[in-house]
């Protein structure tokens, strides 16, 4: 399989030995799945979201099955930057393949300090920055800045999905390395239950279209590596996301269904067939 | 944990249930009662099944008709992950031990009868009606059947809370599977009729939608007097009196 670098004008680089990786917010904080994921067969791992403070997260329910997907909604429940680090930087280290942290970056000084406490981690191949899905092209620049200032490591900044053309260039004049397009969008749901409405991120394979539709977007945008993000269940769905112009691509919800599946994508994708 | 595929080797009616058969020496090895499985069994999200039957090689789950287990067939293999969760801890000391459960809620609590000679098992079973109740032929003779039904058609007329402050006090251990509705009121009556409670003495399974089942995915956050645990790695089976 071709080995890609995902951030060719950063002083590190880096490069993943193949383009797949879970997504952030799916694959825990790095031991969760160790079980279950044959992590060397992957090109990266994506760990988080971390926010700089720990966050208990959403009250429940947070999880409601909808037809052919799922509503999530965490509120972000992580230990912090700081915690994390202390309790999994050592399973970083030891990872076989580079450890992508995803910083929830709810704003410049929140992604500035996020990156600054990841400066000296060196088990830190790269950060993902997830921009809030309200951002305008002022307000990303403005937070993909912040973080670009301090980062040491290759930033990647993962777009919202319904404005993930209109954010790129800004994202990329930022300083952002790559982009991941896109974060799950929002939605709502009914929980019966308790008689609430839940609103948060969705996963299912109704989502890659929409996504597929956004990298297509951007790539005629924007001249750097693109990470294809959003319903990919199999081989041939992540082939569509490099056919149209992904460099790399991250598994979202089909993991939780599937731990072995993400394996088996990488494995599948190699040698990349011509359409 | 493992990911792995397991043979379903029989399906059948069992009272208001189906049970199906699972054989899986590497998964069912280390099953216990409130531990549990994911099951692929077509929806976007795995199942969680949970044991109601357990041998070393296999073990069975109990599931209504309309759940996808229930159209399971014998010789079809099920890919599985687990065993996943905390489940039910009966301290080595106790001798009486309490079932709380609905009928809909009973397989989970099954294994426990299960546990090794010398135990006094008692079950407070409720459902609405006779013909909701579990039959109580097909529960062992040696199980001590308490069962309240909301008309009076089988058993004591009225509800599991009348019947368990004198049952609580009898056990020194409680174990409950229910509607999480009905657990504040039942630590409450805990909380009055033992003067020492002590940890793990009544115990309650949660069982919230679940995502990635490892606490990967943050989504099924149980509150708890410490805070915000998770479903599927501190529990499902919870301290009854820390649950908020």
């Amino acid at each position: 399989m071709t080995a890609v670098d995902l951030a060719p004008d950063h002083k590190t680089g880096l490069t993943l030995a193949n383009p797949v990786m879970p997504a952030a917010g799916c694959f825990g904080f790095g031991t969760q799945y160790a079980r279950l994921v044959e992590v060397e067969a992957l090109g990266a791992v994506v760990v988080g979201p971390l926010t700089v403070r720990p966050r208990q997260g959403a009250e429940p329910p947070r999880t409601v099955p909808i037809p052919g997907g799922v509503l999530l909604h965490t509120g972000l429940a992580n230990p912090g930057i700081a915690a994390a680090v202390r309790r999994y930087a050592r399973t970083w280290a030891r990872s076989p393949v580079p450890v992508i942290v995803h910083v929830a970056g709810t704003s410049p000084a929140e992604a500035a300090s996020g990156c600054q406490r990841l400066w000296s981690v060196e088990a830190v191949a790269a950060i993902e920055l997830g921009l809030p899905d309200t951002a305008d092209p002022d307000e990303a620049s403005a937070i993909v800045q912040a973080a670009h200032t301090v980062a040491r490591q290759p930033l990647i900044v993962r777009l919202p999905l319904a404005w993930a053309d209109a954010l790129c260039e800004a994202a990329i004049e930022a300083g952002a390395d790559a982009l991941t397009v896109a974060a799950p969008p929002r939605g709502t749901a009914w929980h019966a239950p308790t008689g609430r409405f839940v609103t948060g991120r969705l996963y299912g394979p109704f989502v890659l279209p929409l996504a597929l539709r956004a990298l297509r977007r951007v790539a005629e945008l924007v001249p750097v590596p693109l990470i294809g993000c959003g319903g990919i269940h199999s081989a041939e769905d992540a082939r569509a996301f490099l056919h149209a112009g992904a460099a790399a691509i991250q598994v979202d919800g089909a993991l939780w269904r599937d731990p072995a599946g993400l394996a088996r994508i990488a494995r599948d994708l190699s040698p990349t067939p011509s359409f | 944990m493992i990911q792995t595929g397991a043979l379903v080797t029989d399906v059948a009616l069992s009272g208001p249930f189906v049970r199906a058969t699972f054989a899986v020496p590497a998964i069912a090895s280390r099953l216990a009662a409130g531990r549990f499985v994911l099951a692929d069994l077509g929806e976007y999200l795995r199942t969680p099944l949970f044991p109601a039957w357990l041998e070393t090689a296999s073990f069975d789950v109990l599931v209504p008709p309309h759940h996808p287990a229930a159209a399971l067939h014998s010789g079809t293999t099920v890919d599985l992950i687990g065993p996943l969760g905390q489940g039910f801890e009966v301290p080595a000391a106790a001798r009486r031990l309490l079932l709380v459960a609905s009928t809909a809620h009973l397989p989970a609590l099954l294994p426990l009868i299960q546990q090794k000679p010398g135990f006094s098992v008692a079950l407070l079973l409720a459902a609405s009606t006779a013909a909701d109740l579990y039959p109580i032929r097909l529960l062992p003779p040696a199980l001590e059947v308490h069962a309240v039904t909301a008309d009076g058609s089988a058993g004591h007329r009225g509800a599991p809370l009348d019947l368990f402050p004198d049952l609580a006090r009898w056990a020194d251990c409680v174990c409950i599977a229910d509607d999480p509705a009905t657990y504040p009121a039942l630590a409450e009556l805990v909380r009055e009729v033992r003067m020492e409670q002590g940890r793990r003495f009544a115990q309650a399974l949660v069982a919230p939608p679940l995502a990635c089942g490892v606490g990967a995915c943050q989504g099924c956050a149980v509150e708890v007097a410490r805070g915000t645990q998770l479903a599927c790695t501190d529990g499902p089976v919870f301290d009854l009196l820390e649950l908020r």
